[in-house]
């Protein structure tokens, strides 16, 4: 497990060095050689039968001599690496072409890798304190690929990013510092037990807020988003891929997860507040990608409202709501990394973003269009597409949880984010070809292909769904299986 | 000496907040986070304090002054007086909060000295948290090549 992080942290030392040697060339195979290794390494090591919360404990050992290093592995955690790796492993390839028009392709690569292996330091991780170090990391990083183009409006989204995360790390430390005054522990499962002795219903509550605000903040849960569209707009439209793929669900929903389900019991507090923020998500995210002309804001303003679904079926807070908030949030990944994607290879091709001076570039990119068409209708939640049976879940579980209301407006929301997709796919797509992108052509090899990819698992996991549920989906839930709300 | 280091932090984080030159207030950012390391220090709590100075008073501000110095504009912008209006009302309202925490919790509160990470900094470091050396080796990494990418020539 250890290779998780040591792999990327080595490749990102090395990646400048090799950029001596080949600007080009280098960089983009070690980075792909890289994450390849890790996705097949993340589906040889996953296991569904490891149900309990971090059952697979690694001691890494240097020369047969303990190194004091644990790294903890269950089927909850086994399936974020192989998320990470596998969209990781897709930006990578689409980077080889698209990352040409940014230059500094060695940097870039170093940056991508130190967030891959801070991603996964922290889902190894069962220790408070090992998760915030990551998280900054990751953060820190981020920044740079925020700031990548050096462009004015670019570096300003970056510097909203670092100040907000700043703020979310302060509240996130916070929380950590109370419970291990209180506990005297900073592992997860440590803290668990003193807190069953312990069972101060304070420090829960306070601790509670101090975390839904800090990770909220890092998802970009509504009324803490206001960093994400500044950032996404500027940045490399990989950079939005990763972060809405895997940074927010990881460095937010990840470790809200494991907090509200391993370490501290679900209450029907926790529940109704994260039912709350997510519902609120949903509604203020779509509402707001409604009127967007820039294609990678509205992108991040459908992002919110997609992660509020998450959030609303981790707050049902029954089996059957975080078997739909996982699923959806491991198929929001790959669709809305495909969707940045395809922004990318718009932008790339048009050198524009927004979308009234865009259209009729159907017949003069039909990969982008394609893959585009399969991203937003599994977004919207249209059969057979993964989105459609991780929606339908997340509506399964309120409606068994009696929540009514918020089934109707999940349901609702989701014909308006159909309706606003499908405008936009129109103003980019069909009608009248603007005379000026007459020359456009279609996204080079390396970006079809990693569009593709992502566009053909949207549509297998749809046709596969009970397969994945079962085997991957079912068996990552059971982790948090043991603190769900009865 | 404690509190004489605790007043200096406050002056540096309000001056941090009111100063109209970022890249002032950037710098007083930094002698507060220095300021919270010697409190460490001071209080015996070395590893936090080694953490603060490599990773907020080192790092991030580095981040937050090359990235002003970047962005610097010849047009002058008009600032916001929000800032004016509502820190004061969210100053007293977190040092109330604080109170209240403190008032609440410091009964319960054992002494840090008395938990697991009882030891001198490298027992500790090297042999109970040597997992956060590949987490700092991972921020410093970050740190690094975030620096590089704000120095580095357009499209080189």
């Amino acid at each position: 497990m250890f290779i998780f992080i040591v792999f990327p942290l080595v490749g990102a030392g090395i990646m400048p060095l090799l950029g001596k040697l080949s600007k080009k060339k280098w960089p983009d195979i070690l980075s792909a050689m890289v994450l390849l290794i890790l996705l097949v390494c993340s589906v040889v090591i996953f296991s569904p039968s490891l149900k309990e919360p971090w059952q697979y404990i690694q001691n890494v050992h240097f020369l047969n001599e303990p190194v004091h290093i644990n790294l903890a592995l269950d089927s909850f955690n086994g399936l974020f690496l192989i998320l990470i790796s596998f969209i990781s492993f897709t930006i990578s390839l689409f980077s080889i072409d698209y990352m040409e028009i940014y230059g500094s392709k060695q940097i870039y690569y170093a940056l991508l890798l130190v967030i891959v292996a801070a991603l996964n330091g922290l889902v190894l991780s069962k220790d408070l304190f090992g998760i915030y170090i990551f998280l900054e990391s990751a953060a820190i990083a981020s920044f740079g690929l925020v700031a990548f183009s050096l462009e004015a409006e670019a570096l300003e989204g970056a510097y909203k990013y670092l100040l907000l995360s700043v703020i979310a790390s302060g509240f996130i430390l916070l929380g950590i510092v109370l419970l291990f005054a209180i506990t005297g522990s900073l592992s997860l499962d440590g803290v668990k037990k003193v807190m069953e002795i312990v069972n101060n219903k304070s420090v829960i509550t306070l601790c509670s807020i101090l975390f839904i605000v800090g990770f909220g903040l890092k998802t970009a849960l509504v009324p803490f988003h206001s960093w994400m569209p500044d950032a996404y707009t500027k940045a490399p439209a990989t950079f939005p891929a990763i972060s809405s793929g895997l940074i927010i669900k990881i460095t937010g929903i990840y470790v809200l997860a494991r907090i509200f389900f391993n370490m501290f019991q679900i209450n029907a507090g926790v529940s109704s507040a994260l039912l709350f923020l997510g519902m609120f998500s949903i509604i203020v995210g779509t509402f707001l990608a409604l009127g967007q002309k820039d294609i990678k804001r509205m992108l991040a303003y459908s992002s919110i409202s997609q992660v509020g679904y998450i959030i609303a079926g981790f707050g049902v807070g029954t089996a059957l709501g975080v078997i739909a908030a996982i699923f959806q949030l491991f198929n929001h990944s790959i669709f809305k990394s495909l969707l940045f994607l395809n922004a990318g290879s718009l932008e790339k091709s048009t050198g524009t973003q927004s979308l009234d001076e865009m259209g009729g570039l159907e017949k003069k990119m039909p990969v982008t269009a394609t893959t585009n068409a399969v991203g937003l209708l599994s977004t919207a939640g249209v059969p057979p597409l993964n989105g459609f049976w991780s929606k339908l879940l997340i509506i399964m579980a309120l409606l068994q949880a009696k929540l009514y209301i918020y089934a109707i407006i999940a349901i609702f929301m989701s014909v308006l984010t159909l309706w606003y997709f499908l405008i936009v796919h129109r103003q980019a797509f069909f009608g009248k070809l603007n005379e000026k992108w007459s020359s456009v052509r279609e996204a080079p090899f390396w970006m079809s292909l990693s569009m593709i990819i992502l566009a053909l698992a949207c549509f297998v996991i749809g046709i596969a769904f009970y397969i994945v549920l079962k085997r991957f989906i079912i068996p990552a839930s059971v982790p948090l299986a043991g603190f769900i709300m009865k | 000496m404690t509190i004489f280091i605790l007043i200096l932090l406050i002056i540096f984080s309000i001056l941090a907040v009111f100063l109209r030159d970022l890249l002032k207030a950037a710098l007083s950012l930094a002698a507060a986070s220095i300021c919270l390391t010697i409190i460490f220090f001071l209080l015996h709590a070395f590893y936090a304090g080694v953490f603060e100075i490599s990773v907020v008073a080192g790092l991030i501000i580095v981040l937050f002054v090359t990235t002003i110095s970047l962005t610097r504009s010849e047009t002058p912008v008009k600032e916001s007086l929000m800032a004016y209006f509502f820190f004061p009302i969210f100053f007293i309202l977190i040092i109330g909060v604080d109170l209240m925490i403190y008032k609440r919790f410091s009964m319960g509160i054992p002494s840090v000295t008395g938990t697991i990470f009882h030891g001198n900094f490298g027992d500790v470091f090297w042999g109970k948290r040597s997992f956060d050396l590949i987490g700092q080796v991972c921020i410093i990494f970050a740190g690094v090549f975030s620096v590089l990418t704000l120095f580095r020539r357009k499209n080189e």
